[in-house]
Parts: structure tokens; sequence; C-alpha cells
């Protein structure tokens, strides 16, 4: 068996569980998982959120070491957990070259949900968490709708490939101008509740957890930076939100309830 | 309380869906939601804190989770993930940002160091029981 592959296969099974959510910790332990258990004596990694750093040394003292730059960053735990599994698999049981590469390939591939289904739950999640905060059913259909323009919005600028900031910045602002927009139109009863239910739709939840979990598990440098990014995420929301109030009350006057 | 626990469970069960969880696991991260929700609420009731409430319902959360990963053998990213939304200060985020943008720079700040410590107090949450889950397991070695 070529050392060459084996580092290949660890290192691009390691890429899968990077760009789709999961922490830095569980990408270094599936790839020293891999290459032990296929005869790998050395293994060391270094995983930072935006690359990877592998190098392996086999029986006969060859070293060869790769570098993966990781540029996507999705969620999709799906395949997380399915990366994971299959490395826990290989332990028991290695499977050919050919085999795993196949199946890693199987994993890359599967499809995420549909954009109708991700727009609807997302519209659910915004409804229901105003109605979390005390809103009442008109509040829910407002959200509802934001829900629903916030996750269309995020699909578009996907495409676009635009940076998560202004990503996240026209998120709030989108969600601050409905609200307003409904509020001035008497359409509701507590705007407050309708933003506050909205932006928690784009609020850095992966991104906290992961910076918890990676400081725990002695990633400091992962840490820090999914932290940093968290704190540029809620920064963006706020900023959106603020320019927009700020615009509302140039234009019309009055003040912000 | 209950009403507001299932209402938790419908928001994480969107989450779910939008991070792509499928099948079984999808049902168990969104009731940790609305279970976390519900600590929340219920310690809430009994004494005044905030934080100490979060603190309590992040360790709920983070309990539950890490039980259901290891019967399912599943990472427990995948359901503390979900579970935590709910918990997250949006709310606080939003205040401080209003007052701000108001010109009440003293609300604002105070606002903003709530928030901060609610975040906090969730991050002691989860690193507590991940610390004596790992702990349980050399033991268990």
């Amino acid at each position: 068996m070529r050392i060459d592959d084996i580092i290949h296969i660890a290192a691009d099974a390691g890429k899968i569980i990077l760009e789709n959510g999961g922490e830095t910790y569980r990408v270094e332990q599936t790839i020293t998982m891999i290459c032990t258990s296929y005869g790998i004596p050395l293994t060391e990694s270094f995983v930072t959120p935006t690359g990877i750093m592998v190098s392996i040394t086999n029986k006969e003292n060859q070293t060869v070491s790769l570098i993966k730059r990781v540029h996507i960053r999705t969620v999709n735990l799906n395949k997380v957990s399915m990366i994971n599994n299959l490395s826990r698999k290989l332990v028991s049981n290695p499977l050919s070259m050919a085999e795993i590469r196949k199946e890693i390939d199987y994993i890359n591939n599967l499809p995420s949900y549909s954009y109708n289904t991700t727009t609807f739950f997302s519209a659910c999640t915004a409804g229901f968490f105003t109605l979390i905060f005390g809103g009442n059913y008109k509040d829910f259909f407002v959200a509802f709708i934001i829900g629903a323009l916030i996750n269309c919005l995020s699909i578009f600028l996907d495409k676009l490939d635009v940076n998560s900031f202004l990503k996240y910045m026209l998120g709030g602002a989108l969600a601050a101008f409905v609200a307003l927009l409904a509020t001035s139109l008497g359409l509701v009863g507590n705007m407050d509740t309708i933003i506050i239910g909205s932006i928690m739709l784009l609020v850095p939840g992966i991104a906290i957890t992961n910076a918890i979990r990676d400081t725990i598990a002695g990633d400091l440098v992962s840490g820090i930076s999914r932290s940093v990014e968290a704190l540029f995420i809620a920064i963006a929301i706020a900023a959106g939100a603020s320019i927009i109030f700020k615009i509302w009350v140039l234009l019309f006057g009055g003040n912000l309830i | 309380m209950i009403l507001n626990s299932f209402y938790a469970f419908v928001s994480s069960l969107g989450f779910g869906i939008l991070f792509n969880i499928r099948g079984k696991n999808l049902i168990i991260a969104s009731i940790g939601g609305g279970l976390g929700w519900f600590a929340y609420l219920l310690t809430s009731n009994l004494q005044p804190s905030v934080s100490f409430s979060l603190f309590i319902a992040s360790m709920v959360v983070s309990i539950y989770s890490e039980i259901m990963a290891r019967i399912y053998k599943n990472p427990v990213t995948m359901f503390v993930i979900c579970a935590i939304i709910p918990l997250v200060p949006g709310g606080g985020m939003y205040y401080a940002t209003l007052e701000a943008v108001k010109g009440n720079y003293e609300v604002a700040l105070s606002k903003a160091f709530v928030t901060l410590f609610s975040a906090g107090a969730i991050a002691i949450g989860i690193i507590f029981v991940a610390s004596i889950s790992s702990i349980l397991k050399k033991i268990k070695k």
C-alpha cells in the first residue's frame, strides 16, 4: 500500500469534516485514526479552521507531508457524522484503497436539503422564535415571511460568492427593514420580538459551539479564530440592523420604540 | 411553559434542517432544544438570575447530547449545536444595538455586558459537562 494514497485519503476525509462544520480536534482525530488503521506508526497533523497540514512516517522511515487549504465553509452535520463513523469502522475493518475512495466520494456528493425545504423551515424557525420571545400570531406571520426572505437572500448571495460579513449584514438589515415596514403599516404588535426572532436565524451557533469545544480540547488557535468569527458575525448583524434604523429615522423621522 | 418548550422544539427542528441533519438524529437534536428551553424556564421561575438559568439549561442540553451521542454513536456536536441555539442571547445583542443607535451608551454597555455574561454562562455549562464526560471516559478505561 502506497504511503501517498494513505495520506491523500486521510486528508480528504479530514477536509470533508472541516468544510461541513466539524470541530478541528475531530479532524485531527480522524486523520490519525485512518493512518493508524493502515499501519502508519507516526502521524502528526495540525488543523486550523482554514487549513490542514499532515505529515506521516511509515515503517521504512519514509516521510510524506501534505497541506490542504480549506475555502468552503458550509454546514452539513450529516456528512460529519458519516465520515466520523467511517473512520471508526476502518479501525476494526480496513477497506481497500479503491473501496474507501468510493465511500468518501459517495459521502462528499450526498445531496443537501432542497432550497424549498430550507426556506420553509427557516421561515418556521423565525416564526416560532418570535412566539418564544412573546410575540402574538400577527408577529408570527411577519417573522415567518422574514425568515423565508433571509434564506432566499443567503442562497442568492452564496451563489455570488459574497463574503460572510456582507451576507450577515444584509441579513440583519433585511430583518430590520421588513419589521419596520410592517410596524409602520400597523401589522404587528411588537417590533422587537420580530427582529429578535428573525436574527436568531443568523446567530453564529456553529462558530460559538465549536469555539468552545475546540478551546476545551486544547486547540487554542482554532478556538480563538472561531471566537473571532462569531464576534464578527454578531457585529455584522448588529451593524446591518442599526444602519437601517438610522436611515429610517432620518427619512421618516419619529422615534424608535 | 410546555407550549414555549414546544416552540423551542420546532425552532431547533428548523435549525436541524438548515444544518442538514437527517432522519432519527434530527428529532433527537430538536428534543434537546425543547428540553433546554424547558430547563431554562423552570430555573428562571425558581430564581432571578438569567446567567444561572442559562448555565443550568446549557448543562442539561450538554448532558442530554452526551448521552444521546453515546447511545446513537454520533458526534456530540451534531446534537449540541442544534439544541443550544434557542439559548443563545440574540435578544440581548439586539437591545444593546438598539440602545447604542438611540445614543444611550450606558444602557447599551450594560446590555452588552449582560449578553456577554450570558454567552459565558452557556460556554461554562458546555465546558463543565464535556470535561466531566471525558474524565468518566478515562475512568471507564
